[in-house]
């Protein structure tokens, strides 16, 4: 590619930063926030039984155990901490 | 209609269930029907999906969680170990973890979990449910005869199909919306590629199975399903409650097998007066067998001298069971 091209490209990528940083970035994080949560959701549906809320069926969640390994420690501190007044502002 | 020409009439029918109250003949018919079938040719596998299956005793073999195991030529017999299935699923799920994480040992709570998912009660149920997925899904076999445990199970059994079908479209649904929302983050972060959702991949993959397990066990072009009645009063009345309850569950059912006739010719013989009696009584409930299925009776087995072990018995009640037609 030449190199006049990439001179105006990374300007252009700069100014896409910018606009990215005052508008996208919120939605971004507010998307993964989202994400998040169900993916906590998702795990007390088919994990439920690691806090003891018995759910059918065991046979098929065992399947997808190996995939939320990673998550469970958090995803567990979370479903049993105490809430309070910050939980609102997070 | 005899039996036989259901099924010379329905040759996709290829998956075969007997049901009924519990010791009313159904491992009999299930063998009787393999070996009818074995004998003209087919290829049959007769499988059992009870805890305690009786294959074992009938075929005087000991088949038990030891595969398909061949009985005669071209018959096939298997009696599914739950328990082993369990353990090797568990050392499956274990494996997978190590592999994926490169742990040396399993992290204590996840172990603990496995561990406790093994003892659940319907993990049995659903281990046997998944193992019967695997027979069924290979087309390894002209016919698949179910050995159905009784009533009441088999009816839970069908349900666990629907339960799990609802189950998974659910937890589908969920990680689909999941996806949406990392694919939006994606393209705000203006990165290639959304991580592909390996969980979501693995739903597919169970749904898929468990849509091809109850799709079998309901189709009325490929499957049929007999019921086994003897002549007793309570007999009837529960297969008639029982028969409205696969109705609802669409299974096909195909026609009625009464069972335990004694013979009536017995009568014309000097035999004592408590038989008497009891031919008696098995006419009138014979009757009311004719009043309430009519057409849907296949075949009438008259009750044996001796209990039913071993291939020449098994032969002597499918010439009972298919008219002697070969």
């Amino acid at each position: 590619m030449a190199e006049e091209k990439e001179e105006k490209g990374s300007f252009w990528d700069a100014f896409k930063g910018v606009l990215y940083g005052m508008a996208g970035h919120d939605m971004t994080r507010f998307a993964l926030k989202t994400r998040g949560s169900m993916e906590h959701l998702f795990i007390l549906i088919t994990m439920g039984d690691l806090l003891g809320v018995p759910i059918l069926p065991p046979y098929y969640s065992l399947r997808l155990l190996p995939y939320v390994v990673p998550q469970i420690s958090t995803w567990k501190r979370r479903m049993l901490r105490e809430r309070d007044l910050t939980d609102a502002l997070a | 209609m005899s039996l036989a020409r259901v099924f010379k009439e329905h040759p996709n029918r290829r998956y075969i269930e007997f049901g009924g109250k519990g010791g009313l003949g159904k491992t009999t018919f299930s063998a009787a029907t393999a070996y009818w079938l074995a004998k003209q040719g087919y290829k049959v596998l007769v499988f059992s999906v009870d805890p305690q299956a009786s294959l074992s005793d009938i075929f005087e073999r000991d088949i038990f969680g030891k595969g398909a195991v061949e009985i005669m030529p071209g018959l096939f017999a298997q009696e599914i170990d739950a328990d082993r299935h369990i353990r090797l699923y568990q050392e499956e799920i274990r494996q997978k973890i190590r592999d994926m994480y490169g742990f040396e040992e399993i992290p204590e709570e996840i172990e603990n979990y496995i561990q406790a998912a093994a003892a659940e009660p319907a993990m049995e149920e659903s281990a046997i449910f998944d193992a019967v997925v695997d027979i069924v899904v290979g087309e390894e076999y002209d016919y698949y005869i179910y050995d159905l445990v009784p009533l009441g199970h088999a009816l839970y059994y069908l349900s666990m199909a629907s339960v799990y079908d609802q189950w998974i479209d659910k937890i589908t649904a969920l990680r689909e919306e999941m996806q949406e929302y990392a694919r939006v983050a994606t393209i705000l972060e203006r990165k290639k590629e959304t991580e592909e959702d390996k969980i979501l991949r693995e739903l597919q993959y169970i749904k898929q199975r468990i849509n091809t397990s109850s799709g079998i066990l309901t189709d009325r072009e490929r499957t049929a399903f007999f019921f086994v009645i003897t002549p007793e009063e309570m007999i009837i009345l529960d297969t008639v409650k029982a028969a409205r309850l696969f109705a609802r569950y669409q299974v096909p059912i195909s026609g009625y097998i009464v069972n335990r006739v004694i013979p009536p010719e017995l009568a014309r013989q000097e035999i004592p007066e408590y038989l008497r009696h009891r031919i008696e009584m098995q006419k009138r409930y014979l009757r009311q067998i004719e009043e309430t299925f009519g057409a849907g009776v296949l075949a009438s087995v008259p009750e044996f001298e001796r209990d039913i072990t071993g291939l020449d018995m098994i032969g002597k009640v499918a010439d009972a069971l298919f008219g002697g037609e070969a």
